[in-house]
């Protein structure tokens, strides 16, 4: 977050100056999904996903377990499915480079999606006994 | 009949507690699956990079910074201390303090959520031992937050700005007659409460105080206007806009106040970087969904269905107020206008509604959803720092809510209250 931040100020600086950076837009984004998708991992840890736990809250006993455990299993699945394509991605894009910085490869930026992935399973798995035991008080982890 | 799969799917999926960034993904990739095999699947990895490298999204997490440095370095307490020189001594005196540092505090976070966590932890206390009731304290706090938001900059306007395609510095010009118009109709609200329980006053007024406070928080005063200024003129972006917020609430609160809690910036800018990505993902995840949709022409559709029932622009703004309202009790208004903005922005252009109206009447919308339970971001928080049930809050919280919804009507009918300072600068 502070490297993004001192990127944004970087390329306004150069601009004002005269000497605008090709790269500072590229490369800012790139930073922003990098934060997305370890962040991703990060909230998964706390359980911090926004979603609708209404039902499952109103649930007890076996009717909550059986629940709890699609929900994880649909959620692991799907980030099974995107590391599986980010790793295809990364072997299609092979040598290519930046477009605004050609000595950066495409790979060092897509590696996020695979990485982010596992990452997610992990956190996911790491934290389902929190999930299990989950009172009712809701985090709120949101910025608007 | 896929679409109405797809639906289903969604809906099945939300309600088993799937989070809704991954409810999305999975519905988008069963589909595409089933309409083009599985050979298209490698493309899941590119729409989840390429939906989370947007650039004026980017001011984001950079606002959310600005806000975690300012509480760091002790600017909202001095913004405090100078909202309550200048209004303390009216009836209820913290509670138009209250209000006011809400609207100061917003001009640099852009979050309710943010400003209710930072101020509220600060005045709601202080509110309780002055022997105002908690769940007025709350609400006071809550609502003061959410009107905040359209108070420039704001992070829904720019996720809204980014989904419908709409001129984000455009919709922060729209949102400050509004903004400030809702908070003296609040501060009304809250004085009239105030008078009937016979709240105290603070110190009296004192032209001294004013000043001496004035000059403590002038630096953090001079913020909005270094970072307003420079978007409004078109010397930065918005997220260029949102970058000097960050390097200014910086040197202001480490070079000039000296103080920089920096334990506390570590946690804030850890919690920021996780709200970050709780949006991003849903925003990636819903680029997987929207090629979908657009392939299959919903939106289009969508619009062609209600234009055909009515072609009149108030009677689509007003179904499209009671959508909004409805989607605001059940939805985080960043879900909301990530799912739901990119599906009515056709019916909005072809009604001839200008985007950055609608962008104002969405925002307000979805902050009275933020006021309303079950789902409900800005009263659960508020309600959590001031340790009071949410029931007993909103039985209160129903004038400010009031209030708001007053206020989004002029917005939605009279178009000239928010648009006349964009037709001004920017037509």
């Amino acid at each position: 977050m502070a490297s993004l931040a001192l990127i944004v100020l970087l390329g306004v600086g150069f601009r004002k100056f005269g000497a605008a950076l090709v790269w500072y837009d590229e490369v800012a984004a790139i930073l922003l999904a990098w934060l997305t998708y370890y962040g991703a991992a990060l909230a998964a840890l706390r359980r911090a996903h926004i979603g609708v736990p209404t039902v499952l809250q109103a649930l007890s006993g076996t009717p909550r377990l059986v629940m709890f455990w699609t929900a994880e299993a649909l959620v692991l699945a799907f980030f099974v499915v995107v590391a599986w394509a980010g790793m295809q991605v990364l072997a299609v894009i092979g040598g290519d480079s930046l477009v605004s910085l050609p000595w950066v490869p495409a790979r060092l930026a897509q590696s996020v999606i695979p990485i982010g992935a596992v990452l997610f399973i992990l956190a996911e798995l790491v934290s389902i006994p929190d999930g299990l035991r989950e009172d009712d008080e809701a985090e709120v982890h949101e910025p608007t | 009949m896929i679409l109405l799969l797809m639906f289903v799917g969604l809906l099945v999926l939300v309600t088993l507690s799937v989070p809704i960034a991954v409810a999305l993904g999975i519905v988008a990739v069963v589909a595409m699956i089933l309409t083009s095999g599985a050979a298209v699947l490698p493309n899941v990895g590119l729409v989840m990079f390429d939906g989370a490298t947007s650039f004026p999204l980017i001011a984001i997490p950079l606002f959310i910074l600005a806000g975690a440095i300012m509480n760091a370095t002790g600017i909202s307490r001095r913004l405090i201390a100078f909202a309550s020189a200048l209004v303390g001594f009216i009836r209820g005196g913290l509670a138009m303090v209250s209000i006011s540092a809400s609207l100061f505090f917003a001009e640099i976070s852009g979050s309710a959520v943010a400003d209710v966590a930072a101020l509220g932890s600060i005045l709601i206390p202080a509110m309780k031992k002055r022997g105002y009731s908690t769940p007025f304290a709350a609400a006071v706090m809550s609502s003061a937050a959410t009107l905040a938001v359209i108070i420039p900059p704001s992070i829904p306007m720019i996720l809204y700005g980014v989904m419908a395609e709409a001129s984000i510095v455009e919709l922060f010009v729209a949102g400050i007659i509004p903004g400030v118009l809702g908070g003296l109709l609040m501060m009304l609200i809250a004085w009239l409460y105030a008078r009937r329980h016979d709240f105290p006053v603070e110190d009296a007024f004192q032209l001294k105080r004013v000043w001496q406070t004035f000059l403590e928080a002038g630096w953090a005063l001079l913020l909005p206007v270094i970072i307003l200024g420079g978007i409004f003129t078109g010397w930065v972006t918005a997220t260029e806009g949102a970058g000097l917020a960050v390097l200014a609430s910086l040197v202001i609160g480490g070079l000039v106040y000296r103080e920089l809690d920096l334990a506390q910036l570590k946690d804030a800018m850890l919690e920021g970087g996780i709200q970050t990505a709780v949006v991003m993902l849903l925003v990636a995840a819903s680029a997987l969904l929207g090629d979908f949709l657009t392939e299959l022409q919903v939106p289009q559709r969508v619009a062609a269905g209600i234009m055909e029932m009515t072609t009149s622009r108030w009677a689509i703004l007003a179904l499209l107020n009671v959508f909004f309202l409805a989607i605001g009790l059940f939805l985080h208004s960043a879900a909301a206008i990530i799912l739901v903005v990119p599906i009515v922005m056709p019916l909005v252009r072809a009604a001839g509604i200008d985007p950055v109206h609608f962008g104002l009447i969405v925002t307000l919308n979805l902050g009275i959803g933020q006021q309303t339970p079950p789902v409900a971001s800005v009263l659960v928080t508020a309600c959590s720092v001031a340790k009071a049930d949410i029931w007993e809050v909103s039985k209160v919280n129903v004038r400010f809510i009031a209030v708001l919804l007053f206020v989004l009507l002029l917005v939605t009918y009279l178009p000239i209250i928010p648009m006349s300072l964009v037709d001004l600068f920017y037509r």
